[in-house]
């Protein structure tokens, strides 16, 4: 099952999709392509200006362009999944991965796709990344 | 296909990077293997990555996580110490702290233990709030 992660480059969340026998979906692939066919010599700049143009098929013009260029990488792999993990509240020194406007978004998508989808907060002590990962392993476990 | 795998050691392990390195290297994988200050990197063909990561999670149980990389391993764009930028840090960095957390959560679950979740935390009702900013 291919499962979309939110954050999308999160190591926690795509070693426990990996280790549940699950394929997860992220940025780190799909910049990839990028990395290896393109030539991206300027660093941040991950993302080119087709990519801003693409990310209207998943926000509309009046969208900061930033949430656009992220969207055009994350809409595709949204379409893709067969179900999505979301961790909400992410700090913002997460940088844009922490942006909340993005975030919005991408709920939204997952949610006008009628994927199922699992929201969870990051763990602040044991107990919490106890349940964490319970939820998450029955989650990916029901997904079969 | 190339795959760039990034292996990063729980906080709360005794696995060394220099020992995580020393036990790939010495699988004798077509995989190359950077050194970093929080595991190590791999690269190689897709499929030759995915054993070594799976042999790599077997050294330390449960407290050795990974995930894939977009950049080269050693890429000058990302590499530190060509002063490379490294926009993701600040997430690795918060990521790897609750690392112990699921090394715990993953424990649990492979002893079948089971955890009830907590209740949130109720809002205070208006009239309690208001004893309280009330000074007597």
């Amino acid at each position: 099952m291919k499962v979309f992660i939110d954050p999308p480059n999160s190591l926690i969340l795509f070693d426990l999709v990996e280790r549940f026998g699950n394929e997860p979906l992220s940025t780190m692939a799909a910049l990839q392509e990028r990395v290896d066919n393109l030539e991206i010599d300027m660093p941040p700049m991950n993302v080119t200006l087709d990519d801003v143009v693409k990310g209207l098929k998943y926000a509309g013009i009046e969208v900061p362009s930033g949430v656009r260029g992220r969207l055009s990488i994350w809409g595709p792999m949204i379409e893709a999944a067969d179900a999505a993990i979301v961790v909400e509240d992410a700090p913002f020194e997460f940088g844009c991965v922490g942006c909340e406007r993005s975030e919005l978004m991408v709920k939204y998508l997952i949610k006008r796709s009628g994927k199922p989808a699992l929201k969870l907060k990051y763990p602040e002590d044991e107990d919490e990344g106890k349940v964490f990962v319970q939820k998450v392993k029955e989650f990916l476990e029901g997904l079969q | 296909m190339r795959e760039t795998r990034l292996l990063m050691i729980c906080p709360t392990s005794r696995l060394t990077p220099d020992v995580l390195a020393r036990e790939i290297h010495a699988t004798g994988k077509d995989v190359k293997i950077k050194e970093t200050c929080y595991g190590c990197l791999i690269e190689g063909e897709r499929e030759v990555v995915r054993e070594v990561t799976a042999f790599a999670r077997e050294i330390d149980h449960n407290a050795v996580f990974s995930k894939r990389r977009a950049y080269k391993a050693g890429d000058p764009v990302r590499c530190r110490a060509q002063h490379g930028t490294r926009p993701g840090f600040a997430q690795l960095e918060s990521e790897w702290e609750a690392l112990p957390l699921i090394k715990a959560g993953l424990d649990a679950a492979d002893n079948g233990e089971k955890t009830e979740e907590k209740p949130g935390k109720k809002k205070l009702p208006a009239i309690r709030f208001k004893e309280i900013c009330e000074v007597k």
